[in-house]
């Protein structure tokens, strides 16, 4: 299996504070590979040393089988890299930002245009090409953006929060968007704290906490392996939450509580009815569960920003 | 179409320096103004106004001894400015800079393209400062076109002090620090308005370590056709602050942007 990404326990501090804490994965070519987890978990700083904003302080970091420490322009020539952000230019065209970009890349001549405006086809933005950039909405930006990572044609994407601060309209573009790049055969890895986001688009996902791989999987098996099928969920007043957490261990069920509820793990032996015989009827829910469930039981912490107990 | 090698340095700074001839060619009235006929307009006042009022500096009226210096301090700020709240923009409001590293880019192309851009304003503003003077007749002699290399060592200079602060400040307010606290002192006390003389011996030795009073000298004795070893001395000053301020620069420049 051909790697496009490996990753030996690297780390990185600033001002003596550990972000990234000794992380080791690999991501094969082909895969839709994501990094979870909250805002803050550090793993915004291991996509910033994929794409060389950030030194890799220890451990070691190949990509398409090349060292970023020895061989970082040649990796940078064959990745695309979307930021948080766009990093557009607001004084040029649609047209020229492209341009300018692609001469950045060392293309040059009719057929770096061409390139231009085939790309600006594929994403309905031609004939915007001559507008300039701060009058596009987020969503046109974003996608300029994407093709802008696309000018060189790189095996590996590289996105930070693809759909942050997107409208469900362009969020949805950018999942068929990204769909389509991987069909195509490219690498792709994103940071999100979006757990639709990651269940939807990626092969895999690596749960990052607190600078350290927790957990890597294909998100399906994640959910499997810590929940289950199915889920309930309870929500009740604060000051009871002990009572039923004391029940539900009594019964020997795995649970974890969150806020203002619980969840609670079914299993065969439990069935609704047994479970709750007695309860005082809270506010009840069999669900199936999620990945921001799973990240909820490993770390007590949800995904979202602010769900912190 | 693929690019089969990595680009050069030179294609990487020739293509950050296309960037902003691009967006010049955008604005280049408002530029015009700036550049061009402001200078113009302090020729005209302190040229012909004071001027008139000065008697023979040097042997030469007070216009002749002014041009030079006029042509250094404007080519002088033009390079410094455009190289600080310009470029202070792509560091930190538009991230351009960030963007320009995700492709084969390194930081030392994206300074030296930065670099030429800012003494290549500069020149066309020394261009366009000279045609307009020389049409008018305010120059004295024309040979001070053969002194246009030495205004681009000294605009290279200036921009890449201006790169330098740029790598350093936290935000547009603390430009004020190097442009009031540096660069007006320059341009006032480099030898431009009036003859380093009429300062006190101490203040002249200090006024030997300024870039712009090596320019305008260099500058002056071209016009004038003075070829002597103070040229050469003044150009390898400038040379030698060139080459020093630029290891200082790369490296700052560089850990700013990747950290």
């Amino acid at each position: 299996m051909e790697l496009a990404i490996e990753i030996r326990n690297l780390k990185k501090s600033f001002g003596g504070r550990s972000v990234v804490n000794g992380v080791t994965f690999d991501v094969p070519k082909g895969e839709c590979f994501g990094l979870l987890g909250p805002n803050g978990a550090g793993k915004t700083t291991i996509l910033r040393m994929l794409s060389g904003s950030t030194r890799v302080q220890e451990g070691e970091l190949f990509m398409l089988g090349l060292s970023i420490q020895s061989s970082l322009r040649e990796i940078k020539s064959r990745i695309g890299v979307v930021p948080q952000g766009d990093g557009l230019d607001p004084e040029l065209t649609v047209f020229e930002n492209l341009l300018i970009y692609s001469r950045y890349l060392g293309f040059q001549g009719l057929g770096a245009e061409d390139r231009i405006h085939e790309l600006l086809k594929s994403v309905a933005l031609d004939d915007r090409a001559e507008q300039l950039v701060d009058t596009l909405s987020g969503g046109l930006k974003r996608r300029l953006a994407f093709i802008r990572a696309l000018l060189a044609d790189p095996e590996l994407l590289i996105l930070d929060e693809p759909t942050a601060q997107l409208d469900p309209q362009a969020r949805n573009w950018t999942w068929d968007f990204l769909r389509g790049e991987r069909e195509r055969g490219r690498t792709i890895i994103i940071t999100t704290h979006d757990m639709t986001e990651a269940e939807l688009l990626c092969d895999r996902v690596a749960l990052i906490s607190k600078g350290r791989l927790i957990d890597l999987e294909t998100p399906k098996n994640l959910i499997e392996k810590y929940w289950g099928p199915e889920v309930i969920e309870l929500k009740m007043n604060r000051t009871d939450i002990g009572y039923y957490s004391n029940r539900l261990r009594e019964r020997k069920v795995e649970y974890q509580v969150f806020g203002d509820s619980i969840l609670a793990k079914t299993t065969p032996e439990f069935t609704q009815g047994d479970l709750f015989k007695g309860f005082k009827s809270p506010l009840m829910a069999v669900r199936k569960p999620n990945l921001n469930d799973v990240f909820l039981k490993l770390t007590g912490t949800g995904l979202q920003e602010g769900e912190s107990i | 179409m693929k690019s089969l090698s990595l680009p050069t340095t030179w294609e990487s700074m020739r293509s950050v320096w296309s960037r902003n001839f691009l967006q010049f060619r955008k604005t280049w009235l408002v530029s015009i103004f700036w550049i061009v006929l402001e200078p113009l307009f302090v020729l005209g006042a302190l040229g012909y106004g004071l001027g008139s009022y000065v008697p023979q500096v040097h042997g030469t009226s007070y216009l002749e001894f002014f041009f030079p210096a006029l042509l250094c301090n404007t080519t002088m700020l033009v390079a410094f400015f455009e190289c600080t709240y310009a470029n202070f923009t792509k560091l930190s409001h538009t991230k351009l800079y960030h963007t320009a590293l995700y492709t084969p880019m390194m930081p030392n192309h994206l300074l030296g393209g930065e670099i030429l851009w800012g003494a290549s304003k500069a020149m066309f503003s020394a261009v366009g400062v000279l045609i307009i003077a020389l049409a008018l007749g305010a120059v004295g002699s024309a040979k001070i076109i053969l002194a246009l290399p030495v205004i681009f060592l000294s605009s290279c200079f200036f921009a890449m002090l201006g790169m330098l602060f740029t790598s350093l400040v936290k935000n547009y307010d603390q430009i004020i620090y190097p442009s009031s606290g540096l660069i007006v002192p320059l341009s006032l006390f480099s030898g431009t308005y009036f003859p380093l003389e009429a300062m006190p011996k101490a203040l002249q030795v200090i006024a030997y370590l300024s870039p712009l009073t090596h320019a305008v000298s260099a500058t002056r004795a071209i016009q004038q056709g003075q070829f002597s070893a103070m040229l050469v001395i003044n150009i390898a000053f400038l040379i030698l602050l060139l080459v020093g301020l630029s290891r200082i620069t790369a490296r700052s420049f560089e850990r700013r942007l990747i950290d």
